[in-house]
């Protein structure tokens, strides 16, 4: 049995916290607000280049390196758009990640990744900034096709 | 806002020192930006494990936001170096890790790492100074056993595994057994919590 060391270390986060001077945490969520406000045009402008590659990656044939680096690009878009409350692109990001993670690359896979990079690119466009009833209808038609996706990995007989 | 996040508490970052290793420019872009708000006046922007854990050897850190997926999942393993190295004050650091899309292969990885906290993404400010106050606050002790060096795991005691006895001086080894006498009367209860007013 390995021995154990209970220890408490100085915690200096905690001291420079109560350090006299500061900002309340209102100021300071508001500010953050404002600053993050700052860079949303340069963040928008390498969301919308990522769904280009993402696009091109699509059309490859499909193999554990294309799948990953695929992966990793909507992890990005997924972390990023959500920062800029853009939920339903960033929920789409989050459900293309799920389906690019699962190992199966047999039946409408392909063509389900291929609708999301469609509508990913649609809900970017101007017309559907405005529209929040076509961005729901559209996020919840991915849904559908996802779930019935990994509805019938679920049900596969197992192999023996 | 949060019950944690008291609009008119006042916090002071002005001079923390934070270290932000993310995957992309544009993630460490969004961090250090909520940060600046937060009043942080140092903040070191990473998108390199290699450049990370050099810089790690040299400057005194406050706090470290790493998302661990950085060159496939090489943060996990940079972060768990930290912890081992013992070279203070860095390895006793508070680390927040922020994680994207959750790949089950990660999440006990995560928990191993010695890390303070872990954050889903996407990060909102809300979220950030939430689990910063949050591992400002933490009490847990640190904990070096074995392979594992970080916060203790446990966030609450929930008694001893089943058939164990336990490893510490105040772990109760004996069964308590069942009880003798009269249950007490819910007066005799209160009269044991009651302030009562002593004549002296």
């Amino acid at each position: 049995m390995s021995v154990v060391r209970r220890f408490r270390p100085e915690n200096r986060l905690a001291k420079l916290l109560e350090m006299p001077g500061g900002v309340s945490i209102g100021s300071a969520l508001n500010n953050a607000s404002i600053a993050l406000e700052s860079i949303r045009e340069s963040c928008m402008q390498a969301l919308d280049q990522k769904l280009v590659v993402l696009a091109n990656m699509a059309s490859r044939p499909a193999n554990a390196g294309r799948d990953e680096a695929m992966y990793l690009l909507a992890n990005e878009i997924f972390n990023e758009s959500g920062s800029f409350n853009l939920s339903e692109l960033s929920a789409a990001a989050y459900s293309l990640c799920t389906l690019l993670d699962l190992e199966d690359r047999n039946g409408t896979r392909a063509a389900t990744i291929r609708v999301h990079i469609d509508s990913m690119r649609a809900l970017r466009h101007p017309d559907m900034a405005g529209d929040q009833a076509a961005r729901t209808a559209v996020l919840d038609g991915l849904r559908n096709l996802t779930a019935r996706h990994i509805e019938t990995l679920l049900t596969d007989e197992p192999s023996t | 806002m949060s019950a944690d996040l008291n609009p008119n508490t006042a916090i002071n970052l002005t001079k923390a020192v934070v270290l932000v290793v993310e995957t992309t420019s544009h993630a460490a872009d969004i961090l250090s930006q909520i940060l600046k708000g937060f009043g942080v006046a140092e903040t070191h922007r990473i998108t390199s494990i290699r450049e990370a854990s050099e810089l790690l050897k040299h400057k005194a850190f406050d706090l470290i936001l790493i998302d661990p997926d950085v060159e496939d999942g090489a943060g996990y393993t940079m972060v768990r170096n930290l912890r081992a190295s013992m070279v203070e004050p860095n390895c006793f650091a508070p680390v927040i890790l922020m994680s994207g899309h959750p790949r089950v292969t990660r999440v006990k990885q995560a928990r191993d790492t010695g890390a303070n906290f872990f954050v889903s993404k996407p990060i909102a400010p809300n979220v950030l100074l939430q689990r910063i106050l949050w591992v400002a606050r933490d009490k847990r002790p640190f904990v070096e056993a074995g392979v594992y060096i970080g916060p203790d795991r446990r966030f609450k005691f929930e008694g001893l595994p089943p058939d164990s006895d336990g490893r510490r001086s105040t772990d109760i080894k004996d069964p308590l057994g069942a009880a003798n006498g009269p249950d007490m009367s819910q007066d005799d209860i209160d009269n044991l919590m009651k302030p009562q007013r002593v004549m002296i």
